[in-house]
């Protein structure tokens, strides 16, 4: 039984359809990757397994038990951490307020978990009573995956945590990520950087306009003309 | 490209600004044209004495425009703003305030004092000059002496003209401070007039900025470094300062009792009852012991201040509430035994009471709080405890929190029935429903302008319990206004609930168009609803609060005052309530959806229950208000409840500092006094404008309000993460 099976979810903004019939899954411990085109649907699917949105059909099963229709503030009980599109960390938050939300579902915020955080961004450390809407592009987004963290997850959704950052800093949230996965954390991560993204994942599902066109394990799909050709901006030699 | 000649750039701009006010002056006059004489307006306007406050307007405008760039380097000199502002105040007092309340004097002001009193010959001639009689206008000229001193050493840096302003300031402060007590001790009337209060503190406020510009020879003002300072140095001890402060003035200076022709201090007292029956323990305060636990109480607070020694802490409290409840029982006692003997036609006790005692209480108070302050600092101090940040900060708002009870208790009997009537209906219940509003608008960053139709659902149900409306409620339901408390509180949670649930998917300009319809919905229901509301006839009758509980029998109804402490009770309720909420789990979680709404629900956050609980929060407060709104005032009618007052409410939260709770009392209090404070200041047509000028003054130095929360005023200090329409409308480094 995988973590989490998404069963041919249909998915409408109201008369739009944004996912038509999307179906993947995630196993225990692994990393899958989302990609797509812009406007394909991978934020979409991403708000609907975090319980945002609510398909009209299809199902969503984590751990076996039915989730589709479940609200987002239900869900991250069950260990269903989801790290928004755009960083949105609480601007006018300190850094250790924000880290205090992300806990929010607990009574009082894990100190070992917070210590794990600091460890893993010492920069956040460094920074903790500085306002959140005052941190540089990257420092935002190892708060709000911090953040995330803090609601210890067992599935991590990551909505594009490259967007707009330097290369340098891209490779440290990608190692992050992979040391979270490492500690038994399962994710399942959107991204237009497929280099990266597919090199970290175990599995790769592709969208394209609210439908799943591909998917393989990430060097296949690392290797496929398709996505080479869509994502890394090579020729492909027409055969 | 510069114009030459008579017309070059500096010119235009002070003939416009000059225009400016000459229009604005046009503007605020009386707009009555009468008929086939349409330039009568335009006549009183422009002939009136307004006319040279607007051109000064102007002058003072262009002024600042065009040499800004030169003045503002020593106005942010240590020392500038604090001389600036006393200036200001002793301006205020000279000009617009009043000095007596005496109608001997018409009008009551400096000028109209001055006058009357150089030509009387019974009043001291240290007196008399003060108020002119040998150079006419000397209370002016003084002033313009020490400020020019302390002008002129602050740009030159001289400190021995710095001391030399101090000095003189402090003492022409004193010096009007006495010569209005010893006229009003003359004039024998009970004066509440505040010229001669506010001048001193004015002119305080310039002493020690000159102090400062003696001491300091920096060029920038580290105003909040050194409140830190001082506020930080010993917890509580500027509040023991201050209590000292105004118990000197309490027992040396101040009225005890007041019937006609009569105002003995203190001092007078003891010749003033003796042989009237005064017992034992109260003859005794009244000539020394007084005295004695004053002194006993300032040096407790001062050592447990200063030495941060439980024992003295406590030991303090414990006087100081004790002195509290000794002169209470005092001034029970000779104000009966004065009801008894007739006085001025007092037929009970708390009649004609000074402001004595009153200030004495409120010292007492400060006092206990010393100890109070250093009891928690001494806590915190704890090295195991983790950093509190802001340590000092904290200890402000205490000493404000502290000042501030003091005021709300003992200031409101002092006051004139004019005054206690303000206190009640405008300022206190327009404190309790900027404090609901701030939940709604300043917490969970829900703009509500509608809130007003919970104050009416609030009265209405107060009527109908009370049996007042055209429909009855049945027997067993048949309640007195404060029993109605709870069902109000309900009724109106249920109704925010009503309100919010299908309005939560709205944010913004739209929520508050669909609040503004609910607002005017429940009002216009209130007027034509007649078999149920009685119409726009309203309500009448609707009986006081009692109380009949065992051996307590409380009716409320005789005097402003009564209906005052009860509010005061209900405030503080909600305030304590209030208070935990902020920093509780659903404070945070406004905050949360305050800032980001998909954030907040990606951690957790159940965003609807979150924001339906802060309108019904919101809500209930608002009905509390209503209850005691209706059993006050006794009559009700839709036009109670109108679109103005609930914008009027959000005015009062902005301006006291959006999703503070400091500030939202401050804001409405400010603003709900200001307009009858003005009432006898100025004329009536241009009360408004002078309102208009403080807001407006206020968005310009402080566009996060009065008391801003952290939050806001990070906002607005601007950072680039946030872009508000307020960090637009003032661009940094734009503001003066
Ligand atoms: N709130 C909304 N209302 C209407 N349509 C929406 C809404 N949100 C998304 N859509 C539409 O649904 C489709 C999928 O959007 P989605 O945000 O999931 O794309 P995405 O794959 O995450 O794109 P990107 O890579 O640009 O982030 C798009 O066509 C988009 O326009
Ligand atoms: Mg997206």
């Amino acid at each position: 039984m995988s973590l989490l099976e998404v069963d041919d979810i249909e998915v409408r903004y109201g008369a739009i359809r944004a996912l038509k019939g999307v179906s993947f899954n995630v196993e225990e411990g692994e990393v899958v990757a989302l990609l797509g085109a812009n406007g394909a649907g991978k934020t979409t699917t991403q708000k609907t397994v975090s319980g945002m949105m609510t398909p009209a059909l299809g199902q969503i099963r984590f751990d076996g038990e039915r989730i589709d229709g479940v609200p987002a503030h239900t869900l991250i009980h069950r260990g269903i951490c989801h790290v928004p599109e755009g960083r949105r960390v609480f601007p006018r938050m300190s850094v250790a307020e924000n880290l205090d939300m992300g806990a929010f579902r607990f009574k009082r915020p894990d100190l070992h978990v917070l210590a794990r955080v600091f460890e893993m961004f010492p920069r956040l450390k460094e920074r903790e009573t500085q306002l959140a809407g005052t941190l540089s592009g990257g420092e935002q987004q190892m708060l709000a995956i911090g953040r995330a963290l803090m609601g210890k997850p067992r599935l991590l959704l990551l909505d594009e945590p490259s967007m707009g950052l330097a290369p340098l800093i891209v490779k440290q949230i990608f190692d992050i990520v992979r040391e979270i996965n490492a500690s038994g954390v399962t994710v399942l991560i959107v991204e237009q950087n497929a280099a990266q993204a597919l090199g970290l994942a175990n599995r790769g599902y592709v969208l394209e306009t609210g439908e799943v066109v591909l998917s393989g394990s990430g060097q296949e799909l690392l290797a496929d003309d398709r996505v080479r050709a869509a994502y890394l901006g090579e020729e492909i030699a027409t055969s | 490209m510069r114009n030459s000649g008579l017309f070059n750039d500096h010119v235009k701009r002070l003939l416009g600004c000059l225009a400016g006010g000459v229009v604005l002056a046009l503007m605020v006059g009386n707009q009555e044209g009468v008929q086939r004489d349409f330039g009568y307006a335009f006549r009183a306007a422009i002939f009136s004495p307004r006319l040279v406050v607007f051109l000064g307007f102007g002058l003072a405008l262009f002024v600042a425009i065009t040499y800004w760039s030169r003045i503002s380097p020593y106005f942010v000199r240590p020392g500038a703003r604090p001389l600036a502002a006393g200036a200001a105040a002793v301006v205020a007092s000279y000009g617009l305030l009043h000095w007596t309340d005496s109608n001997q004097v018409t009008g009551g002001k400096l000028g109209a004092l001055s006058s009357a009193v150089s030509g009387t010959d019974g009043i001291s001639s240290f007196t008399r000059t003060f108020f002119g009689s040998v150079v006419p206008g000397t209370p002016w000229l003084l002033l313009v002496v020490v400020v020019a001193l302390g002008v002129v050493s602050l740009v030159l840096r001289l400190p021995v003209l710095a001391w030399l302003a101090a000095g003189l300031g402090l003492l022409v402060g004193v010096w009007g401070y006495i010569a209005q007590s010893a006229v009003s001790d003359y004039l024998k009337t009970a004066d509440h007039s505040t010229g001669a209060q506010v001048a001193i503190l004015g002119y305080a406020a310039i002493a020690s900025g000159c102090f400062v510009i003696a001491r300091s020879q920096t060029d920038q003002a580290d105003t909040v470094g050194f409140i830190e300072r001082v506020f930080g140095w010993r917890p509580g001890f500027p509040l023991a300062v201050l209590g000292t402060a105004v118990g000197l003035v309490a027992l040396l200076t101040a009225t005890w009792f007041s019937p006609a022709d009569r105002n003995p201090h203190l001092s007078g007292m003891t010749n003033l009852f003796s042989g009237e029956g005064l017992s034992a323990i109260s003859s005794a305060y009244l000539s020394w012991l007084v005295w004695v636990i004053f002194v006993v109480a300032l040096a407790l607070a001062f050592a447990a201040t200063y030495l941060s020694r439980q024992a003295f802490s406590w030991a303090s409290i414990v006087i100081g509430l004790g002195a509290v409840v000794l002169t209470l029982t005092t001034m029970h006692e000779f104000s009966s035994i004065g009801g008894k003997s007739g006085f001025d036609g007092a037929n009970g006790p708390w009649q004609n009471i000074g402001a004595g005692p009153w200030m004495l209480c409120g010292a007492f108070t400060m006092f206990a709080g010393a100890g109070w302050i250093a009891l928690r600092q001494g806590r915190r101090v704890d090295p195991a405890a983790p950093t509190v940040v802001a340590k000092a900060g904290s200890n402000l708002n205490q000493v404000l929190i502290i000042v501030v009870l003091a005021g709300a208790l003992f200031y409101p009997p002092t006051a004139t029935q004019f005054w206690q009537t303000v206190i009640v209906a405008e300022i206190g219940i327009y404190v309790l429903l900027a404090i609901g509003l701030n939940v709604v608008v300043g917490w969970a960053g829900l703009l509500d302008l509608g809130f007003i139709a919970f104050y009416a659902i609030g009265s209405y149900t107060t009527a109908y319990l009370t049996g007042t409306l055209p429909i009855k409620p049945p027997d067993w339901l048949h309640l007195t206004p404060l029993a109605a408390i709870p069902f109000a509180i309900v009724i109106c949670l249920l109704a925010g609930l009503a309100l919010g649930a299908p309005t939560l998917r709205l944010r913004g300009d739209y929520l508050a168009i669909v609040t503004l319809g609910f607002g005017e919905i429940i009002r216009i229901v209130a007027v034509n609803a007649d078999k149920v509301t009685n119409g726009p006839k309203g309500a009448f009758g609707i009986p006081q609060p009692v109380i009949h509980l065992g051996p307590i029998h409380i009716q409320w109804g005789q005097s402003a005052l009564q209906f005052w402490y009860l509010l005061l009770v209900l405030i503080g309720v909600t305030v304590l309530l209030f208070n935990r909420l902020e920093h509780s789990r659903l404070g945070r979680a406004w905050a949360a959806i305050r800032e980001d709404e998909v954030a907040a629900q990606a951690t957790g956050i159940n965003t609807t229950r979150v924001k339906l609980l802060a309108f019904a929060i919101g809500a209930s407060t608002s009905g509390v208000a209503g209850v005691f709104f209706a059993s006050q005032i006794g009559y009700i009618n839709p036009d109670n409840f109108l679109l103005n007052n609930s914008i009027l409410v959000v005015a009062y939260v902005v301006f006291g500092g959006m999703g503070s709770l400091p500030g939202a009392i401050a804001g409405a209090a400010t603003l709900t006094w200001l307009p009858e404070f003005l009432k006898d200041q100025v004329p009536a047509e241009d009360r408004q404008m002078w309102i208009g000028a403080v807001i407006l003054l206020m968005m310009i130095f402080r566009p996060a309000g009065l008391i801003p929360a952290k939050r806001r005023a990070a906002e607005l200090s601007g950072f680039d993460g946030v872009k508000s329409a307020e960090t637009v409308a003032v661009p940094a480094g734009e503001g003066m």
